[in-house]
């Protein structure tokens, strides 16, 4: 006779450890860098974010290359070499299209798909749901301006005939504007995808409106301003992909821009600052208040 | 035996649109069954007693806490299956019953654990590294149900669970919620089958357009049996001198089904027949089911 037994595992509670709300929000946000990065997800779903990140690696690696071959010849050329603010303008469309396409993925389908009604059954708040979702594109943004600004800060210091340490120690104020300048960005596109992603579930749709919204809107901010109507000048703040721009040249003391349509309109950097901030938060208000309704 | 759920003059309407009408309701532990009709304010109430809808008016405790003033604390113990399609497409199971496990606030570690022990108790053990997208409505109900009780809540909710499921999937998701309720979980289960839920449940809330129609255990129901009665002659004569001998009843036409609660209720019939002077075509006796009970209380 066998001794074998079959055991029926059935059901038991569980009574181990439960974390409150910051597990809960820890939680979402790791799950939401998943999703934006296709991570745990099938293959299709991580070729464009990983090939944009490769892309956006892949060019500070050539521009610090750059430098590197440069400064070996003459400093005169290394000086004419891209530096932080034109790094900036090359990755800012990059990270234009990664947002557009990542972006809605953190929101949309959760929509789309009705997951909301089981997130919602679980103890969080529409607050710790949207706080959570904007902590992962925080992270995952800032990654795409973040690393090659810093890549091309640490090239340089290694590079810099004053030594590595004395670069990095006099060069200090660079890394709090590259912070600044970063957020700006994120700021901006964040907050316009937030109102966008509030009403259009496909993902494919969002990306479109917000690309849209970016590139169509600053033209036409640009036109619009440019009439003779009175307060025709107010449009060229809805140029919104300016504001940073103009921030960044304006910290970074550089012209990479040429004149933007709100310096064009008379409108100093702190009105810049002033937009992004209402941008930034604006959106992110509107999108609880959707949620609210939603959940 | 405790109640899980107590309802006081529950109201709750969307504009014009009364979706509950004053409840009074205490649901004890054990598996409760939620009837009604579409429509009829059965999935308002899940959502009431979840917190995620403030009523408009009366109280609402579940499991001892304020689901209006401190829904969090509700939904910490509960489990709710929504209806709909509610399952990301690109994720696995395993990898999404586990994040929800976390989001009801279990560790990492534990909350994987728990995701396959869950999966296997639903008889998904086998595809729990498939992505949801890829799964047939049958399996989708069972991974709704695992995430419902992953986190190891005290009460589930269950929004029509049978939905949508072939007669087969059906006899298996009630055995599932058959046994869940033997583990010690109290689950409250919607359904507008009404054989469902006579088949699995031990209490009984029905609604009708956002009124209780009756609140009892189910086999009190199923104790409860009718006589029906085929007359010949003017039927109102005749359901006139039952309501004056107090016996209540149902129908038209010439068949009326009369409540038989008390062994003489033949008398009764016999007595109102010759006091209206009408002729008994048929007398037949037989169980009263949930069924009958809803459509002759709701009608009523």
């Amino acid at each position: 006779m066998s001794d074998a037994v079959i055991y029926d595992r059935g059901y038991r509670s569980y009574d181990g450890p439960l974390g409150g709300r910051g597990t809960t929000r820890r939680a979402i946000v790791a799950d939401g860098v998943r999703r934006i990065l296709g991570l745990r997800r099938k293959t299709r779903r991580k070729v464009l974010p990983w090939s944009l990140l490769a892309l956006a690696l892949l060019m500070a690696g050539i521009v610090v290359g750059l430098h590197f071959a440069a400064g070996s010849i003459s400093a005169a050329i290394s000086e004419g070499l891209p530096q932080y603010a034109e790094l900036f303008d090359l990755f800012s469309r990059l990270a234009l299209l990664f947002i557009a396409v990542t972006g809605p993925e953190l929101i949309g389908p959760d929509r789309s798909q009705g997951v909301l009604s089981v997130y919602f059954s679980r103890p969080m708040t529409v607050g710790d749901y949207l706080a959570a979702k904007l902590a992962a594109y925080v992270s995952v943004t800032s990654l795409i301006y973040l690393v090659p600004q810093i890549a091309l800060h640490l090239g340089l210091a290694s590079l810099s005939s004053d030594g590595f340490l004395s670069y990095l120690g006099s060069n200090l104020d660079i890394l709090w504007k590259i912070v600044a300048v970063s957020l700006a960005f994120i700021a901006v596109h964040g907050g316009v995808l937030a109102v966008i992603t509030s009403y259009i579930d496909r993902t494919g749709f969002a990306a479109a409106a917000f690309l849209g919204t970016i590139i169509a809107g600053r033209n036409l901010a640009e036109v619009v301003a440019q009439a003779s109507f009175p307060g025709a000048r107010w449009f060229s703040l809805l140029a919104l992909d300016d504001h940073p721009r103009f921030i960044r040249d304006w910290l970074f003391d550089s012209d990479v821009g040429g004149v933007y349509a709100p310096e064009a309109a008379g409108f100093g950097p702190w009105v810049s600052v002033a937009v992004v901030v209402v941008v930034g938060v604006g959106g992110g208000l509107w999108m609880l208040r959707r949620y609210r309704k939603l959940a | 035996m405790d109640a899980i759920v107590t309802l006081s003059g529950l109201t709750h309407d969307y504009g014009n649109h009364i979706a509950l009408d004053g409840l009074d309701v205490v649901v004890p532990a054990g598996v409760t069954g939620l009837v009604g009709a579409n429509g009829a304010g059965k999935t308002t109430m899940l959502r009431i007693l979840l917190g995620l809808l403030h009523p408009s008016a009366g109280s609402v405790s579940v499991l001892g806490h304020d689901a209006i003033a401190d829904p969090l604390s509700v939904r910490a113990q509960v489990g709710y299956m929504p209806e709909g399609a509610s399952l990301p497409k690109d994720q696995t199971a395993a990898d999404f019953v586990a994040y929800t496990a976390q989001l009801a606030g279990l560790p990492a570690g534990d909350a994987r654990r728990r995701a396959s022990e869950t999966l296997f108790l639903v008889g998904l053990e086998e595809e729990r590294f498939r992505f949801l997208g890829d799964f047939s409505t049958g399996m989708a109900q069972r991974v709704k149900l695992a995430q419902a009780i992953v986190h190891g809540p005290k009460l589930i909710l269950l929004d029509e669970p049978a939905s949508g499921l072939d007669p087969d999937g059906r006899v298996q998701m009630l055995e599932l919620i058959r046994r869940l309720g033997s583990f010690g979980i109290n689950v409250i289960v919607s359904s507008h089958v009404l054989s469902d839920i006579e088949s699995t449940c031990d209490f009984v809330v029905m609604l009708d357009a956002g009124r209780l129609v009756r609140s009892g255990p189910v086999a009190g129901a199923h104790r409860t049996s009718t006589v029906s009665v085929e007359i010949l002659g003017p039927v109102d004569r005749f359901t006139t001198a039952l309501t004056t001998a107090g016996v209540e009843w149902v129908g038209d036409h010439q068949t009326v089904s009369v409540r038989a609660d008390t062994d003489d209720i033949f008398d009764a019939i016999r007595d109102a027949a010759a006091s209206s002077r009408v002729g008994i075509m048929r007398l037949e006796r037989r169980a009263l089911t949930l069924e009958d009970e809803f459509l002759g209380r709701a009608d009523v």
